[in-house]
């Protein structure tokens, strides 16, 4: 962590300040990173660093309204910098009125503060995981690096609200390429969690090598025109992204999201109804805390339950907008699966999509929208392998018919089901 | 008024020098990266506002990189007692050697690299800025984006919301080794609107544009300007249709030519992924890929904008690159490592996210030249196709040249008329060579845009800048 002295230096201050109220976080990270090209090292880096941001609050118009800025402090920061900073801080709380809100005051549960992650070790399994894929000369990993981090965050409010969380938090990038003799095909993954889970490396690059051997032997996706589509792969989490952001407190305060308590995601179901919840801790996610960035508790609850929206999750403000005291942010959601087998969900005729350039849902318009990579089309005459194209729709449409499996999967901060499909895409094919 | 170097940065300035020749003892090559760029964001919308010290590109911090026996390595740091430097360089030498043990006992092998050039030369740049961030006026500043904010509301058509974003950073750095001293002080500013107004269905329809620059909160008072045009794309966009998906002539005006020139040659041709065997443009230095109407530079010094620095991350002085000319593919840009593992020279390409990031090749401005047509005859041109407006986002694929762009909108043209349709939203795919190997006209006009931030694959976030001249090409739309 930075001096001590800093972080109680700067508290210091703000409350002998004429405000309504502050929050202090407080973050250190040590990291460990390696990059690799093939399997030899290309080069190695290490780190130190940390910060403290500082959030203040004023009430401003006789009550009714309160305004807040926001800075960070580098560790070298001098006293003199901080009483400037502090100074226009106040100021600055004065420009941006919001009707007013309250800071959290619920004292936390004590939360197990947790050993300190060894970046050492987390970055040897990274190491270690990825020497155990198997490769060969056609198919084999061109390029990886290893993010392995330990952080440790202190948070504090004017209210006493107060905890430090230590939690790792690793990233792995790969780089993959499949030959024949005429030409290669390179695909890429970026995989976020807590620290190395070598059973999840190994299926899912190896996988991978297989998706990028598949599509040696790729044909043009041909035009489809409206098509059902099934995704199986971490794109799908943009899907159930799209609709956890339908919950989110600062989307409907905004208008960005028109959905309410009690309110389904459409007016009619013919397929299954998507069921989500929050919960603070998941197994190896980058962000299991049991409290969020404004010290309020994160408990398990469900935000849309049956396809009908049942709780809200976002920023303090903004769930205070929605007349609701008792909320916070969410960082790891959980969807239920649905009622079929991933065995019958891929029935029928579809195109089940694995590789796209840059997978897309706007978050508030819905738009779904992708260049295909690799695809498998299914159709009563067999399986073939397709590559270009896009695929592009409305998750807004979208939702009354999707159906998903009963099998769920994770991808760091989300547990989806297994496979996911939804009907009617437009497919623009390459053909 | 010029943006004076930190004072911070020149403090620390005989410190870092020490610790470069205390580890100098120990490594075949040292050098220092330091870093004090402070800045502002503001964010005002009818639900929220925002005023905040911190923003994408605001650090202080010192990363060192050192060589050993062709290894490279590096260690970031923020915390430094200019007293007790001997402090830093343990921690900095511990910290390496227990990784390279780390590696050793795992039989890790790892690629030897030449030294780094350290020809001498000292070098003190301070750009031009009219208000500096740190000297800000926030107040005018907040109700000035309020009052737009508010006239957004009245004049865009059932508006959700009309959110006004600035940024501002007066970015300080100072690289140091044994024989240079560089020390470099700019502002980079942008500003954006976005407005939400909802369709007959319901569905939100966004509104965006920027402004961009070199310089400082000054540019955000042309924001006022942008948003003159605002309500009748917003009109646009409700009333858009559903594209039919097929292969049109096309118009790109120049935010879109950017994002072509960004996507398709930009990461195509970003050397470190030449080293790493990854990208197709290696291949294609000295061939065709474009018509002879492409000629494109890449480089800090090819415009004032965002990314306008005198030097680059590792010390490499800026500059401008032609890597296409009139449609032969001449050369990429490259990081300094990258240009020792090929053979050649580095382009003052070496950025980094910030201090405690890895150095990448990376993009600066990209962009297009300008052509001789006139907008009127490249859409008199056409008799049916689409001129395509705002760039919502692109990805690359530098193995296979594909490209993907997203796109706002899609005006129709027919038999050298606009129609008054419009199609959204517009998804753009294609093979880079032919997409750009199809462009047939480009205007005398160019823009370049800095809004927004670049990737490497999904990570490593940098400010970049691109542009060029409205460009007609053939197009797979979808």
């Amino acid at each position: 962590m930075m001096e001590a002295n800093t972080f109680n230096l700067i508290r210091n201050k703000l409350d002998v300040m004429d405000l309504y109220g502050y929050e202090i976080t407080e973050e250190s990270v040590t990291g460990w990173e390696f990059y690799f090209i093939r399997h030899k090292l290309d080069q190695n880096r290490a780190k130190k660093i940390g910060s403290i941001n500082v959030t203040v609050y004023r009430l401003l118009d006789e009550g009714k309204n309160v305004g807040n800025a926001n800075a960070s402090f580098s560790p070298t920061v001098t006293e003199e910098e901080i009483d400037k900073t502090l100074a226009d801080l106040y100021f600055e709380a004065g420009l941006v009125k919001d009707p007013v809100y309250k800071l959290n005051d619920k004292q936390l549960a004590e939360l197990p503060e947790g050993q300190a992650p060894d970046v050492a070790v987390i970055s040897s399994d990274f190491i270690k995981a990825m020497n155990r894929i198997p490769e060969n000369d056609a198919e084999y990993l061109n390029s990886y690096e290893i993010f392995a981090n330990a952080v440790k965050r202190h948070f504090l409010n004017s209210n006493g609200v107060e905890y430090t969380v230590t939690y790792p938090s690793s990233t792995l990038e790969v780089v993959t390429n499949a030959r024949d003799e005429s030409h290669e095909v390179e695909l890429y993954r970026m995989y976020t969690s807590g620290t190395c889970d070598e059973n999840r490396i190994k299926d899912d690059v190896t996988r991978v090598l297989g998706f990028g051997k598949d599509r040696l032997s790729s044909v043009p996706t041909p035009k489809l025109g409206s098509y059902d589509v099934i995704f199986s792969t971490e794109a799908a989490a943009q899907i159930y992204s799209y609709l956890t952001y339908q919950m989110s407190a600062g989307f409907v305060v905004r208008k960005y999201s028109d959905m309410e308590i009690g309110k389904p995601l459409s007016s009619e179901f013919s397929g299954d109804k998507v069921s989500i919840r929050i919960v603070p801790q998941l197994e190896n996610s980058s962000c299991s805390f049991s409290a969020d960035s404004e010290g309020a508790s994160i408990t398990e609850r469900y935000i849309l339950k049956d396809g009908v929206g049942c709780g809200y999750w976002g920023s303090r403000k903004f769930c205070q907008y929605l007349g609701l005291d008792d909320c916070s942010n969410a960082y790891n959601f959980v969807v239920d699966g649905g009622m079929d087998s991933e065995e019958t969900i891929r029935s029928g005729n579809y195109l089940e999509i694995v590789e796209f350039s840059d997978f897309q849902v706007d978050p508030v318009a819905g738009d779904i929208a992708g260049e295909i990579r690799l695809g498998y089309l299914h159709t009563d005459e067999g399986a073939k392998i397709v590559c270009g194209g896009s695929v592009s729709g409305s998750m807004k449409e979208a939702v009354s018919d999707m159906k998903f499996s009963a099998e769920t999967v994770q991808y760091d901060t989300m547990v989806i089901p297994k496979v996911t499909r939804l009907k009617n895409l437009r497919i623009n094919g390459a053909e | 008024m010029k943006a004076p170097f930190s004072a911070y940065l020149d403090s620390i300035a005989p410190a870092v020098h020490e610790i470069v020749d205390t580890l100098s003892y120990y490594y075949d090559y040292v050098s220092a990266l330091s870093t004090d760029s402070s800045g502002l964001q503001i964010v005002i919308s009818q639900h929220s506002k925002t005023i905040t010290n911190s923003n994408m590109t605001t650090e202080r911090g010192t990363v060192v990189r050192v060589c050993k026996d062709g290894l490279y390595s590096e260690y970031a740091f923020d915390v430094l007692d200019p007293a007790n430097t001997g402090s830093i360089c343990a921690v900095i030498k511990g910290t390496l050697d227990k990784q390279i043990a780390s590696l050793k006992s795992l039989g890790v092998e790892a690629y030897t690299t030449g030294i780094l050039s350290d020809e001498p030369l000292t070098l003190r740049v301070e750009k031009e800025a009219e208000e500096l961030p740190e000297n800000a006026d926030i107040e005018k500043l907040a109700e000035y984006f309020g009052r737009l904010s508010d006239s957004g509301m009245k004049e865009i058509p059932d508006a959700l919301d009309c959110q006004l974003r600035g940024v501002s950073t007066h970015i300080s750095k100072m690289f140091i080794s044994r024989n240079r001293d560089l020390r470099q002080s700019y502002v980079y500013t942008e500003g954006s609107v976005m407005a939400f107004s909802p369709n007959e269905a319901g569905e939100p329809k966004l509104y965006y544009d920027g402004v961009s620059g070199c310089g400082g909160i000054e540019i955000l008072y042309g924001l006022e300007d942008k948003m003159k045009r605002g309500p009748q794309i917003v009109r646009d966009l409700i009333f858009a249709e559903k594209l039919v998906p097929g292969e049109y002539d096309v118009i790109t005006e120049p935010g879109i030519t950017g994002l072509i020139a960004h996507e398709a040659f930009g990461h195509g041709v970003e050397m470190d992924m030449f080293v790493k065997e990854r990208a197709l443009g290696k291949e294609y230095i000295g061939k065709r890929v474009g018509s002879d109407l492409v000629t494109m530079h890449e480089g800090a010094l090819c415009s004032e904008s965002v990314t306008a620095y005198a030097f680059d991350d590792e010390g490499t002085l800026a500059g401008d690159v032609t890597e296409i000319d009139h449609g032969i593919l001449k050369t990429g840009i490259c990081d300094a490592l990258s240009a020792l593992r090929l053979g050649t020279v580095p382009t003052g390409n070496g950025k980094r996210e910030n201090f405690s990031h890895k150095v990448y090749t990376r993009m600066t401005n990209t962009v297009f030249d300008s052509g001789t047509d006139t907008l009127e005859d490249m859409i008199a041109s056409i008799s049916f196709g689409y001129l395509l407006e705002g760039m919502d986002s692109g990805m690359e694929d530098p193995k296979h040249w594909g490209i993907q762009c997203l796109i706002s909108r899609g005006y129709e043209i027919k038999d050298g008329k606009l129609t008054g349709k419009v199609v959204s939203p517009v998804i753009m795919t294609g093979y880079v060579p032919d997409l750009l190997g199809s462009i047939s006209m480009a205007s005398t006009d160019r823009r370049v845009d800095g809004n927004g931030a670049c990737g490497k694959g999904h990570k490593e976030w940098v400010k970049v800048a691109d542009g060029g001249p409205y460009l007609k090409m053939k197009a797979r739309l979808g």
